[in-house]
């Protein structure tokens, strides 16, 4: 198990390397030029601000920078927010993006395994049929769908009671929280429902069982000790990619229910250009989901035996 | 003459599929006495599987169904109920192994929890207990370093071992009844004999009854007292083991017999396989199951389905040529008392 | 078990019967690998369905624009924002007048301060009001709602610094509809005090010949006249906020959207299953440098790297970004297929029957075409109709965060982002988008579902 540990994280160092990398290769093979902005008036301002951000040393040596300062953990200065460093913007915003992603995958994971279960449970009988069409629509609409359908609901449902039940937009409380964090995990609980679903069936039909039942056990002890944890497996080893799609796919909620997260940072930079800010927003993403993935992974070692004592 | 430890009378059981209604069993009957063995034989889908599941309770309804019979434990109904006295039946009163021990325990659990659980559940043991309970059994089922390996998961055991701690965990709760449904066939041919033997050693150590599910008719006759043999759904010929063996009555019994090798080398005999297929069940055939199949069939088998005709004392056949005014006599074939 | 009766039976029952030949025959006539994978996807009536959703789908973008010749560009100033199947009618009126500030004979009579100086129509709609004391100004306001308690007034329009009664014409961007206008008592210092009145003004639709005939809504013989309804240009599914017909651009949106959702799956399976083929293939060494370098992409942020790669690409002005967009999913998402690809590779070279027709003298090319394709293809073609809703799902996230397709070309998803600023109030512009992005992406889902239970036998589900 430690040498499985060991081997993952030196996985996962490699991998953040490698993203540091492909975002460096991309962001220099952008056409134009990242002082081609107003800023840089006169040559002597330009030679300026080059000299600032390194732009002026060979490409080699600013990569070496680049790689140095990752290590240092230090992503360097704002391009458009004058003297503001991207660390602080990430500090600032990219705990309200974990709490989103938190939030969201924790409804994805504890609905998806309940209603997955549930309709194993319940197969082919009403509440089977229910949730799979949910499950159906939760796949097929897109999340800005939901998100924007969220919050109409929201209005209505707040017009209708004449207070404000949940705050429409904004962010700060746990009321702020609910319904974003509900639709950003949408789409994910409906997958983890068809999966628990699927895995629930066949462990149904196992042979172990069938050995559980022929020991007499009462059916509450079979479903728990036997059935879940077993069908839980397969779910954990999704959680992983999981939480990359909702962490991402914060953006869109973010967006639409104007959240001050990471994402919509994010694609605020992209629009003004803003090199470091985007570079040191995208490493650190893939920073976080590496963790992400090898921690999930690693939790899944704990979980199932078969991993754990091999 | 004391009643049976168990009585299966008239079992049906049917299964819906897409393909239509499959009636697995049709009208079973046998009895087990306490302490002996009775083996139930048959072909691979002749239903003798589908019997003692529906019995424990252990098929799928839906799809499955037992549309008639009962089953009485000491003259109680079990069928369609968990207890009987005030006991669960499954687990307590009748223990069960299956035929692949590598799927049929659960994987995430350790050997010594999943042993200890019945102990838990029907015998209300303390968890310090029941463990400790559970090493025990282990040592009786002649695992060395029982202690540890308890703890450790089922794909840290090989095929045979497993078989024996899923022996270990279905006598855990001294059950007056085994059902061992194929326990060797997908072990390895030495690990098999050892298995059988601590069967045996087990039942005379603790006066159970055992019911063996088989194909194979080495295990029958190394194992059983009485002989079930199935065909398509039904029992074709019951009687004792040297009954069945040595005075047979009915032509699929000599089929089996014929198909079997044999490692005695006075009886050595080239191997003769029955020909064609088992009938389909979704519509099974009018007259005798076997009709189709049989060597020495007649206008009567293809009509109507016999009935059990006695052949001896406690031995019957379902077979047309056990019939008083049958003319026909196979040599293979012993007939009854009604030809003496 | 009773002794049975013995029934009595002839002496025919005993005959011998020959044994039947058809013993060893089957009942069932075999098929094709690819015949059965066929019957089985016809059975299966969601997964028909969702055929038949595709093939609609496929018509909507190729023919549609062929029967419903509007161009999704063009501007409908008269209908912004039109609910389908809305109120198209309009009234003609004469050209604009300007107003004297008086009270008109057409006025309709009503009590309170401010009142009606005029007829209102969506060409002006005119105000008076009377001198309230105290008041040093009055301030008024336009909403589309009614003033709650508590709640804005809306869009304040004019100031008037005068405490005599006023009156004022807003022509300030009108549409028929319901309005709810307020007048604000001013302090002296030009500051809203908490006196008001509000009047709802029921605003409808009016046209003048002159535009009528522009927009070529009437033949151009027939004659008009003052107070004659005529109908504006029909929108079956609405119109936008720039008052472009949503049907046609959901008709070339369906283009766009389609044509990325198909074509760059197809184009990063078949690199996927190159790169996986050709890994599997050699094995060894330059296998497993594939494969590793397989896995670095796969962990690369997916969405951070296609809004990257959109800036790499250039997206400058006018660009559609169409291309950069299939550029990016080619790039990204071909290590799924070919980790696929390459694991069904090494599984079938290792399969008994390879051997088996190796021994019988195959040659590699006839293993190749004979055994490896077919077993590949069942897998490929499910995992191409998988892809496609997640490429479809892509670029409606790309271009609802616009950072996809852009302006001025429809794309399901650009319609979407540019629906939501008026969804609270005109919620068909992004309903309309999202209905067909979903419909895609279900018939996809459901086709792929259909195909792998038809096709693969491994993968099939336990339903």
């Amino acid at each position: 198990m430690w040498q499985y540990t060991l081997k993952r994280i030196f996985q996962g160092i490699i991998t953040i390397w490698f993203i540091a990398t492909a975002t460096f290769v991309a962001m220099h093979s952008v056409p134009g030029d990242p002082l081609s902005s107003e800023r840089a008036t006169t040559p002597a301002i330009r030679a300026n601000l080059e000299e600032r951000y390194g732009l002026n040393k060979p490409i080699l040596e600013q990569y070496a920078l680049y790689i140095g300062s990752f290590l240092k953990g230090d992503f360097g200065i704002s391009f458009t927010q004058r003297n503001r460093q991207v660390n602080d913007i990430i500090r600032e915003h990219f705990p309200v993006s974990a709490t989103l992603g938190i939030l969201a995958v924790t409804f994805a994971a504890l609905g998806g395994v309940l209603f997955g279960a549930l309709t194993a449970l319940y197969r082919n009988r009403l509440p089977d049929t229910i949730i799979m069409f949910l499950v159906i629509l939760g796949i097929s609409v897109p999340s800005f769908v939901f998100a924007a359908l969220g919050q109409l609901l929201l209005v209505n449902i707040n017009n209708l009671l004449g207070f404000s039940l949940l705050p429409v937009a904004g962010w700060g409380t746990v009321a702020h929280m609910l319904i974003p964090a509900l639709v950003l995990g949408m789409s994910t609980m409906a997958y983890v429902t068809r999966l628990m679903r699927s895995s629930m069936l066949e462990i149904i039909h196992s042979d172990y069982i069938r050995t559980a039942k022929a020991k007499g056990l009462p059916a509450g002890r079979i479903f728990t000790r036997h059935e879940l944890r077993n069908a839980i497996l397969p779910v954990v080893t999704v959680l992983g990619p999981a939480i990359a799609t909702i962490t991402t796919g914060g953006f869109v909620v973010e967006l639409v229910f104007a959240i001050p997260g990471l994402g919509r940072f994010f694609v605020q930079a992209v629009q003004q250009l803003d090199y470091t800010v985007i570079m040191g927003t995208t490493v650190f993403y893939g920073a976080f989901l590496v963790t992400m993935v090898i921690l999930v992974d690693l939790l899944y070692g704990w979980i199932d035996p078969r991993v754990r004592v091999q | 003459m004391t009643s049976p430890l168990l009585e299966v009378s008239n079992l049906h059981v049917e299964f819906d599929t897409y393909g239509g209604t499959v009636k697995a069993v049709r009208g079973v009957d046998f009895h087990v006495d306490a302490g002996k063995t009775l083996a139930i034989v048959g072909e691979s889908g002749c239903g003798k599987s589908v019997t003692v599941q529906a019995m424990m309770g252990l098929i799928p309804m839906p799809p499955g169904r037992i549309t008639q019979g009962s089953a009485r434990l000491r003259g109680q109904e079990i069928l369609g109920r968990s207890t009987v006295d005030g006991r669960e039946v499954r687990g307590a009163q009748i223990g069960m192994i299956f035929q692949d021990p590598m799927s049929s325990l659960n994987p995430t659990m350790s050997i010594g929890d999943q042993i200890a659980e019945p102990l838990l559940v029907h015998r209300g043991y303390s968890a310090a207990q029941a463990r400790a309970r559970a090493v025990e059994l282990l040592e009786m089922v002649r695992i060395p370093e029982a202690a540890r390996r308890a703890k450790q998961y089922p794909f840290e055991f090989s095929g045979g071992m497993l078989q024996r701690a899923m022996i270990a965990m279905a006598i855990s709760c001294k059950p007056t009844l085994l059902i061992a449904d194929e326990p060797t066939t997908a072990l390895d041919v030495t690990i098999q004999a050892q298995i059988l033997d601590l069967l045996r050693d087990l039942q005379n150590e603790t006066g159970m009854a055992l019911i063996l599910i088989t194909h194979d008719l080495g295990v029958v006759a190394r194992m059983a007292d009485e002989v079930a043999v199935m065909y398509a759904g039904r029992i074709v010929e019951s009687g004792s083991v040297e009954d069945v063996f040595y005075r047979s009555s009915h032509p699929y019994t000599v089929g089996l017999k014929a198909a079997m090798p044999s490692n005695d080398p006075q009886q050595q005999h080239e191997l003769r396989p029955i020909e064609g297929s088992p009938p389909d069940l979704f519509s099974p055939p009018v007259g005798c199951a076997y009709a189709a199949r049989c060597p020495h069939s007649m206008g009567i088998c293809q009509q109507r389905p016999a009935q059990l005709f006695p052949v001896g004392d406690a031995h019957y056949a379902r077979c047309w040529l056990q019939h008083p005014e049958s003319p026909h006599r196979p040599a293979e074939l012993s007939l009854g008392g009604h030809h003496e | 078990m009773n002794e049975p009766l013995i029934p009595a039976l002839t002496p025919e029952d005993f005959t011998p019967v020959h044994q039947r030949e058809d013993v060893h025959g089957l009942s069932r006539p075999s098929r094709s690998y690819w015949q059965d994978a066929w019957w089985r996807l016809r059975r299966n009536r969601r997964a028909l369905a969702s055929l038949w959703i595709v093939v609609g789908l496929l018509a909507f973008a190729l023919i549609g624009p062929l029967l419903w010749r509007v161009d999704p560009a063009r501007q409908d100033i008269d209908q912004i924002s039109q609910a389908p199947g809305a109120d198209r009618s309009a009234v003609i009126v004469a050209p604009y007048q300007p107003w004297s500030g008086q009270p008109t004979a057409a006025a309709p009579v009503q009590e309170g301060v401010l009142r009606l100086g005029d007829v209102p129509t969506s060409q002006a709609v005119r105000l008076v009001w009377d001198a309230l004391p105290g008041a040093s100004g009055y301030r008024v306001y336009r909403n589309d709602y009614p003033i709650d308690a508590g709640m804005a007034f809306g869009l304040p329009i004019i100031d008037v610094m005068a405490s005599g009664g006023g009156h004022y014409e807003d022509r300030l961007n009108l549409r028929p509809g319901t309005y709810y206008y307020s007048l604000v008592v001013l302090n002296e210092f030009g500051e809203i005090t908490d006196r008001y009145e509000t009047r709802q003004v029921e605003v409808p639709r009016v046209i003048t010949e002159d535009e009528v005939r522009q927009r070529g809504l009437v033949p151009e013989e027939q004659a008009l006249a003052l107070g004659d309804t005529v109908y504006l240009a029909f929108h079956p599914l609405g119109t936008d906020y720039l008052g472009r017909d949503v049907l046609a651009r959901l008709m070339s949106g369906a283009r766009v959207s389609l044509f990325i959702g198909i074509v760059a799956p197809f184009l990063y399976v078949l690199l996927g299953v190159i790169y996986g083929s050709t890994a599997g293939f050699i094995g060894g060494r330059l296998d497993q440098l594939m494969m590793r370098f397989a896995d670095f992409v796969v962990a690369l942020p997916f969405l951070l790297f296609m809004i990257l790669f959109q800036v790499v690409f250039g997206l400058g002005p006018g660009q559609s970004g169409i291309i950069p967009m299939m550029v990016a999913l080619v790039l990204l998402q071909w290590p799924a297929t070919a980790r696929l690809v390459r694991g069904q590779i090494l599984q079938i070279r290792q399969e008994a029957y390879i051997s088996a027709s190796r021994l019988l003298g195959a040659k590699t090319w006839y293993l190749v075409l004979r055994h490896m394709i077919p077993n590949t293809l069942g897998v490929v073609l499910v995992t191409l109709t998988f892809a496609v809703p997640n490429a479809i799902f892509t670029e409606a996230f790309l271009s609802f965060i616009g950072m996809g397709v852009a302006p001025p070309t429809a794309s399901w998803g650009s319609m979407s982002n540019e629906g939501l600023a008026t969804m609270l109030t005109h919620p068909h512009e992004l309903m309309f988008p999202a209905l067909f992005i979903s419909l895609t992406v279900l018939a996809f889902n459901l086709l792929g579902d259909g195909l792998r239970d038809a096709l693969d036998v491994r993968m099939r589900s336990v339903e």
